[in-house]
């Protein structure tokens, strides 16, 4: 038993709570929709939900995501007496049994080496360390059909189940092509592990995927939209036409599930996009031992970037306070004293983070915990720290990905059907395999190929 | 003759959708800095606190008119209930306790529920009785019942909210045409 609770196995087990980041992410995630979807139509957004204290905080409209959930967990969960009723209560399940899968195969640090009791063990920064790698995530990605089909078969609704087709035939039929897209990539790397293709792009964002695979880049980008469902690729769902689409009879828990499944997804094809083309972990012209090696220079720069940025945020708020006293409102005196509060804490935060980023860039020093050879092995606490930092890229990362699903969103309206087909089957499909063999011959000439 | 309008020609840009695309987020990007930077140019206002003016002439709420001693100018001829197409007034008359006035309303219901706001009521009434000038265009209530006006709840309004020019208004209770109003009134002038 005391064998089990070595150094690595407790961080195998701490790695874990990765699976959750997706999920972590939801609330950041649709109040970003929202706020974005208002910002951009010339609106203010949601901002009435309130948590009741001091004359109520209403954080921007963040409290509407709590409101939500609280009304979609206690709501009567109906059920369709023509649903087919074992079906109907499984196929909601499944988006969401993938949204907690799918990050298991993406690195979110670079790999570590710890301590153990027979020497030293890589611990690299996924879950699941599969030769496999991204291929188990296009499959999972694949199953998410399954929900949409299952779900809208079981609901024995007209409406639902041409939703389900039109979905699941657009999904599966992008899904070639952003398998292909994605090749080059694989093609370059000569591997299907996502950590070996991200340490293949090393640490010069010049030579990221993005550069590399432009084309792939966009094709692969394109797909996920039509891969997440998302405008302009949203015909699984249609007001005019088929209501909701395949979860029209969901109500309740279960669309619930249906729909943070739907934003993993997009959190989830964020990420992957960030690893497959943007250097997934990698901080910007910082290798991994780099930073390992100057952590207090480089953890007392990141903590100072946030402190500017908390700063600014707290200005930005200052200066709606003083716009929203000067609105015709009547709550304006409640408003100026939260955001005066918010603004208060905002500030606090940016100069403890401040005077910590300068103790953190003076005080830390760092020493390997032993060199073996070409192998240099470091403390746990530095590895931890080192990772806290490149998950931080990462996610920083994501959100902007994220952020270009939610502006795309805003701006494009939809394909018609048939347009939405030919674009995936008549140009997507074909762009990727020209980039593909040219990516190849390219590959094979002038590195010679592995 | 059928007029055949052509389509014009998509250039190469246009039919790669991408930079099409790009110049499309980079309109929305400038809507979004204006709201977040600017929100106070945004054309919105704070809903519940701030509200349009509503027009006089807008067909709301309806009200009863009142006499100079405050009781209904309304004399139960069954007009309004005639012409309302929804069929949502509900009167019953009385013999009026005014020896120069036939009937009086014992009760006077509008579903609002049922009610269309055509204002053909008000079209069609002789003694200028029932307006829907109040204003109040949001109605709620929890049960269908409460939403059936009754007399009182028609009659229940102050003249202070209503214009000087309104001289009818102003004639009833607490208006300031009140007292002139309620003298000549007495006198046996039905104006």
């Amino acid at each position: 038993m005391t064998d089990l609770l070595t150094l690595p196995f407790l961080v195998t087990c701490a790695k874990f709570g990765l699976a959750f980041i997706p999920l972590m992410l939801l609330p950041f995630l649709i109040w970003g929709e929202r706020k974005g979807a208002s910002l951009i139509q010339d609106r203010i957004g949601p901002n009435r939900a309130a948590i009741p204290l001091m004359g109520g905080l209403r954080m921007f409209g963040f409290i509407h995501n709590m409101s939500d959930g609280i009304k979609l967990f206690f709501k009567e969960s109906f059920v369709p007496a023509h649903a087919h009723k074992f079906w109907y209560f499984l196929a909601p399940m499944i988006p969401i049994i993938i949204a907690m899968l799918a990050p298991s195969v993406i690195p979110w640090f670079a790999p570590m080496t710890v301590q153990g009791p027979s020497g030293w063990v890589s611990i690299s920064g996924q879950n699941l360390d599969a030769d496999a790698g991204v291929l188990v995530l296009f499959a999972l990605s694949g199953l998410s059909v399954y929900g949409v089909v299952l779900g809208s078969w079981a609901s024995n609704s007209k409406y639902a189940l041409l939703g389900g087709m039109r979905a699941s035939a657009m999904m599966v039929s992008y899904e070639v092509s952003m398998g292909l897209s994605a090749a080059g990539i694989f093609l370059l790397a000569g591997s299907f592990g996502l950590t070996q293709i991200v340490e293949w792009q090393g640490s010069n964002p010049f030579l990221w995927g993005w550069a590399l695979q432009p084309v792939g880049f966009v094709l692969f980008l394109v797909s996920l939209f039509a891969e997440t469902g998302r405008p302009p690729f949203d015909v699984a769902e249609g007001e005019s036409e088929i209501v909701a689409g395949y979860f029209v009879e969901y109500s309740a828990v279960r669309f619930a599930l249906y729909y943070m499944g739907e934003y993993a997804h997009i959190v989830i094809a964020s990420a992957l996009v960030s690893t497959l083309f943007l250097g997934g972990y990698q901080v910007p012209f910082l290798p991994t031992e780099t930073i390992r090696a100057n952590l207090g220079v480089v953890g007392g720069g990141v903590l100072a970037l946030l402190g500017l940025g908390v700063g600014a945020i707290s200005l930005k708020i200052r200066r709606w306070a003083r716009i929203y006293t000067t609105l015709k409102a009547s709550d304006a005196a409640d408003r100026a004293r939260e955001y005066g509060f918010l603004a208060t804490v905002s500030s606090v935060k940016a100069v403890v983070l401040l005077v910590s980023a300068l103790a953190v860039g003076f005080l830390v020093r760092t020493t390997p915990a032993e060199v073996a050879g070409d192998l240099v092995h470091w403390p746990l606490w530095v590895n931890a720290a080192t990772a806290l930092v490149q998950l931080g890229v990462l996610l920083v990362k994501t959100a902007i990905i994220c952020w270009v699903f939610i502006w795309v969103r805003w701006t494009l309206p939809r394909f018609r059907y048939d347009q939405i087909m030919s674009l995936g089957w008549k140009v997507m499909l074909n762009v990727a395999l020209v980039n593909l063999l040219i990516t190849a011959l390219v590959a094979k000439l002038l590195v010679g190929g592995r | 003759m059928a007029r055949v309008v052509p389509r014009p020609e998509m250039t190469l840009a246009e039919k790669a959708y991408i930079p099409e695309i790009l110049r499309g987020m980079r309109v929305t990007w400038s809507h979004f800095l204006k709201g977040f930077n600017e929100p106070e140019t945004l054309p919105v206002q704070s809903y519940p606190e701030v509200q349009w003016e509503i027009d006089r002439n807008y067909r709301a709420k309806h009200r009863l008119m009142k006499r100079p001693d405050g009781e209904p100018r309304c004399v139960a001829c069954f007009m309004c209930s005639t012409a309302c197409p929804a069929r949502c007034i509900h009167i019953e008359a009385t013999e009026s306790d005014d020896p120069r006035i036939e009937k009086k309303p014992a009760k006077f219901d509008i579903d609002l529920l049922v009610c269309v706001f055509c204002g053909l009521c008000a079209e069609a009434c002789p003694v200028d009785a029932i307006r829907m000038d109040t204003k109040v265009i949001a109605l709620a209530a929890d049960t269908r019942g409460k939403f059936v006006a009754t007399k009182e709840q028609l009659l229940d309004w102050n003249p202070a909210d209503y214009p000087a020019s309104d001289t009818q208004s102003q004639k009833a209770p607490g208006g300031l045409l009140n007292a002139e109003a309620r003298a000549r009134w007495a006198q046996g002038d039905a104006t």
